[in-house]
């Protein structure tokens, strides 16, 4: 499914992707790639498909938030995965969709500017990506940027490692009688 | 530097307490079908299920609480930002808005949103409340007779302007409006012992906040209601036009149905899960609905940020996280005029601050670092007032699940970027180094004029302009016209016997001010009429 132009697809994904991903209907049809494996291996929700995907952009929007903590993207893909402990089965719905669509290069392209998979960028790429896809003026693009990135920073920060790189020293030590 | 991370806090649960004899049932455990019958059932534990139960259970009727998110309580609230998103927290704090256009906050626990609320406490504006008499109907809700609901529960839940003083964050509220000679005053709070230490958000550790978990559910069960947690409301028992009760799904430990179904029969429910799921609901209940109303001018105080970086240090996430506020521009162009909006504070935690900024990369990592000299502003919009605001729509998932979609519009970014100038130059006043509006384009800027001039460049659309909402209003809406209310001014629901609806989903429009006082003041004069009308 990821390789060359469909253009059919493509061209329907262009006309569709924004009420698509909006209605959460269809999607799986439209791109025939959707997956029910079951999560990854050390994984509670995200599949593997998933953490193929999205393990190098953590990293790349993390940055050194990663590494001043010791931490390596895998880390912030399993901070991702925990947070999503707390969601209902449809905001993880809602988000399976929008990994699904972007396993295709073509809404790839469409959603980020950049064809190549995140594991197929360099460090410097992946930034660049980034700074174009968070410049888009495309409605879909912005909702996949936020939709994606939001989480990932407040899945890392919530976390101890994470949290005390920011400066804030940490909570209060609770006792429980 | 702030750091109390050497503070031990070490008070105890009433939760925990064998002798206190509450009837709970825990929906994780129910795995066999099962019927309850009560006077009342309540659907929902937040503000408005939560007064309403303390006062129907005193006048002897027995009440059933249900509530669809777990029970947690002190000896569970471990100042854990992550912990609390993921056990408190609607969706564990990833809902949003349909487009993304606007993340909310909202409660779900034993408790609702008043669990993990930062305690503001405000009577409804007069202007408010005109405004509902005059537009929608609304009977019997002028200040005047409203104020008595609103002392009553002031003092229930020992509501009292902040006598401490504000912490670094809330000052730089009081100064910037101080020195432009704006609007300023002390938020009151409802707490009682309050140890002044910032984790409202993630439950009180030390039950000083007077939350529906520490004061009215617990009268509830003191008076014999039984509560029932972990348990969604599925859909109303409707009998041609009369609601004979709820049937409910035990869920387990990951919110999942344990396939049990648990029947409540009773001659009267009261809906009490507030904006988007009341609605949601009535929705998946195929609830009478004439003219189509049910779901929809759902408000949200669209809320915008400044952040503003100082010499000195804020530590945002530390103490009290509202205390100050300012009505400056609230009602300034009139009631129904462009956008108005109430300006705050907010606290800043980590996980949070990190999704409130945005951004990626280092340029990210750098305005993060920053976080103990950061103050943080908000300003609410008061939703619902213009014919351009109506608010959002509630919809439901393939799978009973609600989903808000609410446009951001015009009126919107208009009073969106106004705000934005407003808190820029009220942070700037207040001795601000840089500040930066929530505008995905935007960076810090070093000077009040260097930052009108910013903003007059950005463009204002959804999504990349930053917006959140921590309060969910409306939806199911009060008032005696028809065309337009689907509830009376009593809670009565029009289209159905024995159904009521007591919670902040009845308000006609946004409130103008952090919603929780006005719904437990408009949830115990309803409560109590009912209480009268059951026991006559």
């Amino acid at each position: 499914m990821d390789q060359g132009i469909n253009r059919r697809g493509f061209l329907k994904l262009s006309a569709a992707g924004s009420a698509v991903l909006a209605t959460g209907s269809g999607l799986a049809l439209l791109t025939g790639c959707s997956s029910n494996d079951g999560p990854a291996t050390g994984y509670k929700h995200f599949r593997q498909q998933d953490v193929d995907l999205l393990t190098p952009l953590v990293g790349a929007v993390l940055g050194s938030a990663l590494s001043d903590a010791g931490a390596t993207a895998e880390d912030g893909m399993k901070a991702f995965d925990d947070l999503l402990d707390g969601g209902m089965p449809g905001t993880r719905g809602a988000l399976f969709q929008v990994l699904d669509l972007m396993q295709l290069g073509a809404a790839r392209w469409y959603i980020t500017g950049s064809w190549a998979s995140f594991a197929d960028q360099s460090d410097d790429e992946l930034q660049q990506t980034l700074a174009n896809w968070s410049a888009s003026e495309r409605s879909l693009s912005r909702m996949a940027f936020k939709g994606l990135t939001q989480p990932i920073y407040m899945a890392w920060y919530v976390k101890p490692t994470g949290a005390r790189t920011t400066g804030y020293p940490g909570p209060p030590r609770k006792i429980v009688a | 530097m702030q750091d109390l991370t050497t503070l031990t806090i070490n008070v105890k649960d009433p939760w925990k307490d064998p002798a206190n004899g509450w009837d709970v049932l825990d929906g994780r455990t129910i795995t066999d079908n099962r019927t309850l019958e009560a006077d009342v059932i309540i659907v929902g534990t937040g503000a408005g299920g939560g007064v309403s139960a303390e006062i129907l259970s005193q006048r002897g009727l027995k009440v059933i609480l249900v509530e669809a998110g777990k029970l947690k309580s002190s000896d569970d609230f471990k100042l854990d930002e992550g912990a609390a998103y993921r056990d408190l927290y609607q969706e564990g704090a990833l809902r949003a808005t349909k487009d993304a256009g606007m993340t909310v906050l909202q409660g779900r626990t034993v408790g609702g949103t008043t669990v993990i609320n930062w305690t503001s406490c405000f009577r409804t504006p007069h202007e408010t409340l005109q405004y509902w008499h005059d537009e929608f109907g609304v009977q019997g809700l002028s200040r005047a007779q409203m104020d008595p609901w609103f002392q009553q529960m002031e003092t229930r839940l020992k509501v009292e302007k902040w006598a401490i003083p504000p912490n670094a964050n809330n000052d730089v509220m009081k100064r910037g409006c101080d020195s432009k000679g704006w609007h300023s005053a002390l938020i009151p709070r409802n707490v009682s012992g309050c140890w002044n230490i910032g984790y409202c958000g993630m439950g009180c550790p030390t039950n000083a906040k007077q939350s529906m978990l520490v004061t009215t559910i617990p009268g509830a069960l003191d008076h014999g209601s039984t509560l029932i947690h972990s348990a969604q409301a599925d859909t109303l028992i409707i009998d041609g036009d009369t609601v004979t009760g709820v049937r409910v799904r035990p869920l387990n430990d990951d919110k999942v149905p344990t396939g049990a179904t648990v029947t409540l029969k009773a001659k009267t429910v009261i809906a009490a899960g507030g904006g988007i799921q009341s609605p949601a609901l009535l929705m998946r209940s195929d609830a009478p609905d004439p003219n189509g109303l049910v779901g929809k001018r759902t408000f949200l105080h669209p809320t915008s940020f400044a952040f503003g970086i100082y010499d000195k240090e804020i530590a945002p996430y530390y103490g009290a996280p509202q205390s100050v506020y300012s009505d400056e521009f609230n009602f300034k162009h009139g009631v129904n005029g462009p956008a108005g909006y109430k300006m705050e504070m907010m606290p800043m935690h980590p996980g949070l601050s990190g999704a409130l900024m945005g951004g990626f990369g280092k340029r990210a990592r750098d305005e993060i670092e920053r976080l103990p000299n950061l103050a943080a502003s908000i300003a609410m919009i008061r939703d619902g007032f213009h014919d351009d605001n109506q608010g959002g729509t509630v919809e439901l998932r393939d799978n009973g699940e609600p989903l808000l979609d609410y446009p951001v519009n015009e009126y919107l970014l208009d009073g969106t970027k106004r705000a934005h100038l407003t808190m820029l130059e009220m942070q700037f006043a207040a001795g601000a180094k840089e500040v930066r509006p929530s505008h995905a384009d935007a960076g810090y800027y070093k000077s009040w004029k260097a930052a009108r001039e910013g903003v007059a460049q950005l463009d204002y659309a959804p999504v990349i302009t930053g917006l959140g909402s921590a309060h969910v209003m409306g939806g199911l809406t009060m008032g005696a016209d028809e065309s337009r209310c689907t509830v009376n001014s009593d809670g009565s629901y029009k289209h159905l016997n024995g159904l009521y609806v007591i919670d902040g989903s009845v308000f006609p429009t946004s409130i103008g001010a952090n919603p929780q006082l006005s719904i437990y003041g408009l949830s115990a004069r309803n409560a109590s009429a009912l209480a009268d009308k059951l026991k006559a």
